[in-house]
């Protein structure tokens, strides 16, 4: 029996396939049935009724078991007594639906309307929905002119009540569709929201403490068909028909989601997801949709400023650059070219990052050049490149055959979207998720496996799965023969590393370990996750590599390797070759690698530095020291940073809101976003301030835009050839559109793009063999007693571009020490406390907190936040540390 | 010869023909005011200049909701909202109009932000003199619209008929 079926809708014919919902197939013959409750991206309820149709079946004959036929030889219908819920009747051979010819069903939905309209407040004009909202629209298409009943018997709730402090919940509003419980249940995995009471006086409670926590709360104001829920940020923001609607990117973290800037008279008013199933279907997180207040702060740099002693006075362009060529040209005919440096931060785009580097490496002529400091230096990765995630994965639709193995990142704080994807890919889909990490983190409730290593023992941990795959003789062979070398020698090394030391190094059983390997290798496709807490350590990037080869699981979509690197363009910080022995395209560099970052931000170790986008002084005193002993330092920044402070010339950039640009995202995809609101006074675009200082400095490079820029990009790095923003910016093709076009509850529209993923080394056939390499992983530092302090990133971090961002300032939190309750009773402390935490001659005093999910032997002090109390005992690169916490 | 007599005939009947018209307006009433000193009359649905209407207690009727900034075919209103708070209140209920401006140079008097208004904020009323030595005069604030204006110049002809036709709103 085939597995589509036929049926009528509205007398005209639809296949599709079987269990499909009649909704959906009825969108196929573009038949849109009207609903509330129903969302494409969570399971029925038929909650609302306003999907009524009428449903038909053919009759059967009892005594033949044939189709009854009449006398023109047709199918007989039988019609059911009772109109049906569209949205969760599934369809069957044969069936004729009625939606629009059946006058019992426009009936129907008439009524249905006129009763949600029966309580409604109608208050359309002082709510935020209006003009985009659901209610409206189907009142109008579908609903009776007028009411029955009395208008003055309407219930009542208090109009403005908050949530949480980020969603403000207007209950006269809401027509209890339950797609915000929905989303927070079944996509969010925060079950904070539900429903009160019954009848007339149901409504929407959230009990969590803090109201509404969740990291996605934004997303059910998208959701909500009617205004019952708006966001504080936006609330009265600008009438939705009053905004332009701009397709850009979040530029918070690595996940790259789409988003639509809402602007108005020049500012920002409001963002929206933009839907791309491949990265964040419908959703962004709140850091993404709240966090933007940079753009239009009014402590942004407007000028360039030029030292004139103690001062920064403000400049013109031509003087601060000439002033830059100057001292530049001086000092590398003084002392040499490799006497400047240059750091760029990942927040770049691509287009500024190639400039960036061009103009060190051709004009300037030295590879000192580096994206890594903080985060960035926290965890590299140039797995991507052989064996990163095939091109067309989607984690929004794995799941049953799939392994995912996420080590050591937390992604519901360092990639929230991730998490959501891969939590739905567990929970929805049923792959087998495997978290092993440090501490708990969000994605243990939400996963089969849990894997809790020892910190610093990550790499023993994918050395030990290695070894387990090998002795268990999962290797995927014929594979593994034909595309990479030197399994031998591999085997070899394992053998000789010993698979037994793993378990103790790790604290885990053999046996866990084996069922993981054995999970993820007999997988059909099986994707490795690796983030900031697994370190910085290129063992453990070989062990990885190693272990998608050797298992398979690379060359082909929803296989391979995903790092979770920490800003939106990270890996186009890679791919740029902003790294000083790398050049564009992981080309290793022809002369001399030059200094790292690190290096350069050691006293003596560069004369002159250009630094973009960072600001390492509030990293390190270390670095600070460095940066005050140099002749000379450009900054060239959004704000007056403390590293800004400390320039002799400061250049003001444009923010990503007021320019345009790509970024690539941690799934190699480069996508691009569009210019949204004008810079404040003078500032430039970061890729034209590279290009007036290598002009300058003797370059006539002829750049006018960011589109031209990566026209050069697409030339001369192979990887992105064909990646110019003609194709960037292509709209999806129709068919994708039909499989995707679901933005349900959103009545706006804005280009839908999908960018464009670079292909892999194991994705290509004719590739040279990857050769499989070993890493003795660095001895673990003497056991020294202690906790293990954890600086993990938070979403919301004290960072200057979510300073201005009033709504979530509340959610920062305040420097204390998390610790698990039986830590603290060990140390004999309680909530409020103060300790002193010391390592090294290096202590803090800070209150405690004890944590329900903080796990023992671990405590928790996330780093940026005020003060940077965890920078001191991490250092400005890394994560944890040993230390000894007293009670102070 | 001749035909200058003619002439000379003719154009002094015509002359007291054009004087006969004169002197028969010498007897009739006026029909020029003395603007400004004496005040301009003009029917009740005239559509001149807005004013932007209070509630009885002092409440602005307002509420920001820019459906009149929608309807404005010319584009000429600007509106941005805000939230009202307990202590700082301006209108009845959630949202008030905290910045609304309305171009003069750009407004064609067609009454349509008034049609849109759903709580009758918005009223057209019947001063023409709009002139400004300034063009950016010529946009009015809130603050000036919100002000009653009812100018000496101008009063209502109360001769005017209001009568709804039978056929009005049928095809
Ligand atoms: S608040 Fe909105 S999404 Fe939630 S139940 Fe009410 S109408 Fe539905
Ligand atoms: S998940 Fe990352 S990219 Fe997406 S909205 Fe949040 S911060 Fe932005
Ligand atoms: S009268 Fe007409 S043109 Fe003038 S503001 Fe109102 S809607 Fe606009
Ligand atoms: S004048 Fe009327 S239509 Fe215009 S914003 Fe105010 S309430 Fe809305
Ligand atoms: S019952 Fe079908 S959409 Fe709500």
């Amino acid at each position: 029996m085939s597995d589509n079926v036929t049926l009528t809708i509205d007398g005209v014919q639809v296949t599709v396939p079987k269990g499909t919902l009649i909704v959906e197939a009825a969108k196929q013959i573009e038949n849109e049935i009207p609903v509330f409750c129903y969302h494409g991206k969570m399971d029925p309820v038929g909650m609302c009724r306003m999907c009524l149709v009428e449903v038909g079946q053919p009759a059967i004959d009892r005594g033949t078991g044939k189709p009854e036929l009449d006398e023109d030889g047709n199918p007989v219908v039988r019609f059911f007594p009772k109109p049906m819920t569209a949205c969760t009747t599934t369809v069957s051979e044969g069936m004729v639906v009625k939606v629009d010819t059946s006058e019992a069903a426009v009936d129907d939905r008439k009524a249905v309307l006129e009763f949600l309209l029966t309580s409604h407040p109608l208050d359309c004009p002082v709510c935020d929905k209006g003009g985009e909202c659901p209610l409206q629209d189907l009142t109008i298409r579908h609903g009776p002119g007028n009411s029955r009943f009395d208008y003055e018997d309407k219930q009542h709730f208090p109009k403005r009540y908050p949530l949480g402090d980020l969603i403000v919940l207007d209950m006269e509003r809401c027509i209890i569709c339950a797609r915000c419980v929905r989303f927070q249940q079944e996509i969010a995995f925060d079950p904070v929201l539900a429903i009160e009471n019954r009848g007339r006086r149901a409504h929407i409670v959230s009990y969590s403490k803090p109201g509404f926590d969740s990291h996605y709360s934004g997303n059910t104001t998208d959701v909500c068909p009617v205004g019952a829920l708006t966001t504080r940020d936006f609330r009265f923001g600008a009438r939705a028909w009053e905004m332009t609607n701009v397709p850009s990117l979040c530029n918070h973290c690595g996940v790259g989601c789409n988003t639509v800037l809402g602007t108005r008279a020049g500012t920002i008013r409001r963002i929206m997801p933009r839907q791309n199933e491949a990265v964040n279907e419908l959703w962004i997180c709140d850091k993404g949709r709240f966090g933007h207040h940079f753009n239009g702060s009014p402590d942004r740099l407007t000028t360039p400023l030029i030292r004139k002693g103690e001062e920064l006075v403000e400049a013109t362009w031509d003087e601060a650059l000439s002033l830059i060529g100057e001292k530049f040209g001086a000092i590398k005919s003084a002392n040499g070219a490799d006497s400047l440096g240059g750091i760029a931060g990942a927040r770049l785009t691509n287009e500024d990052l190639y400039v960036f580097q061009k103009l060190f490496r051709e004009i300037i002529g030295t590879n000192n050049i580096d994206h890594r400091v903080g985060l960035s230096a926290a965890l590299e990765d140039e797995t991507a490149f052989t064996v990163g995630v095939g091109v067309g994965t989607d984690l929004g639709s794995v799941g049953k055959g799939t392994t995912i193995l996420n080590i050591g990142a937390d992604l519901d704080q360092d990639a929230p979207i991730l998490y959501l994807r891969v939590a739905g890919a567990s929970v929805k889909r049923g792959a087998h998720v495997i978290n092993a990490g440090g501490r708990r983190t969000k994605l243990d409730a939400q996963v089969q496996t849990t894997l809790r290593y020892n910190y610093g023992s990550a790499a023993r941990l994918a050395l030990g799965l290695l070894a387990s795959v090998v002795s268990q003789g999962l290797v995927a062979k014929e594979w593994a023969d034909s595309r990479t070398s030197g399994m031998a020698d591999l085997e070899k090394a394992l053998k000789n590393f010993g698979a037994d030391k793993v378990a103790e190094a790790t604290g885990l059983t053999t046996n866990a370990i084996d069922a993981a390997a054995k999970a993820f290798a007999e997988a059909e496709n099986g994707i490795i996750i690796f983030g900031l807490e697994a370190g910085n350590d290129p063992a453990l990037r070989a062990a990885l590599e190693a272990l998608a080869l050797a298992t398979g699981h690379a060359g082909k979509p929803n296989n391979g390797v995903i790092a979770v690197l920490p800003h939106a363009n990270s890996r186009g910080a890679i791919d740029m070759g902003i790294l000083p022995d790398r050049l564009p395209g992981y080309k290793p560099v022809e002369s001399n690698a030059g200094l790292s970052a690190v290096e350069m931000l050691t006293a003596g170790g560069v004369k002159g530095l250009l630094i973009a986008a960072a600001d390492p002084a509030v990293e390190s005193e270390s670095y600070k020291q460095a940066l005050q002993q140099l002749d000379f330092l450009v900054v060239q920044e959004l704000f007056l940073t403390e590293t800004a402070q400390m320039a002799d010339v400061v250049l003001p950039a444009k923010g990503n809101a007021e320019r345009d640009g790509s970024y690539t995202n941690l799934e190699r995809r480069v996508q691009t976003f569009d210019m949204g609101v004008p810079a404040p006074g003078k500032a430039w675009a970061d890729w034209l301030i590279f290009t007036g200082i290598a002009g300058q400095l003797g370059a006539d490079w002829a750049y006018a835009s960011a589109d031209g820029v990566m026209a050069e990009i697409t030339q001369r790095v192979p990887l992105y050839a064909g990646m110019d923003f003609k194709n960037l910016t292509a709209p999806i093709s129709l068919q994708r559109k039909t499989e995707h076009y679901i933005y349900e509850g959103m009545s706006f529209t804005t280009d839908i793009r999908e960018g464009i993923q670079w292909a892999t080394v194991a994705e290509s056939d004719s590739a040279p063999k990857i050769p499989l390499r070993f890493i003795e992983p660095a001895k673990a530092s003497s056991q020294e007693q202690g906790l293990t302090l954890v600086a993990p990133r938070m979403l919301y971090d004290g960072g200057r571009l979510l300073a201005e961002a009033d709504v979530v300032n509340a959610h920062i939190l305040e420097p204390q020490l998390m610790l698990s309750r039986s830590d603290a009773q060990k140390l004999g402390v309680s909530t409020g406390d103060s300790v002193t935490v010391s390592q090294n001659g290096t202590a803090i005093t800070v209150p405690v907190y004890i944590e329900r999910t903080v796990s023992e032997g671990v405590a928790l002090l996330p780093r940026n936040l005020a003060g940077r109390p965890a920078e001191k005992l991490v250092g400005p690169n890394g994560l944890y540390s040993t230390v000894k916490v007293e009670k102070s | 010869m001749i035909n200058q007599l003619k002439d000379v005939v003719t154009g002094s009947a015509e002359i007291a023909k054009a004087m006969g018209v004169t002197l028969k307006y010498f007897f009739k009433k006026p029909v020029t005011h003395q603007y400004p000193d004496e005040p301009v009359e003009v029917y009740p649905r005239f559509r001149g200049r807005h004013v932007l209407k209070r509630y009885d207690n002092g409440l602005e009727r307002c509420i920001g909701c820019a459906l009149c900034a929608a309807a404005c075919p010319t584009d000429c209103i600007y509106v941005e909202a805000s939230e009202n708070t307990d202590e700082k209140r301006y209108s009845p209920g959630e949202r008030y109009a905290s910045t609304y401006d309305i171009n003069m140079l750009r407004c064609i008097f067609c009454g349509y932000c008034a049609e849109a208004c759903p709580t009758e904020a918005i009223v057209l009323e019947h001063d023409f003199a709009l002139a400004e030595y300034n063009r950016w005069d010529a946009i009015y604030p809130k603050e000036r619209l919100l002000e009653p204006h009812d100018p000496d110049y101008i009063v209502l002809r109360s001769d005017e008929e209001f009568k709804l036709s039978e056929t009005w709103g049928k095809k």
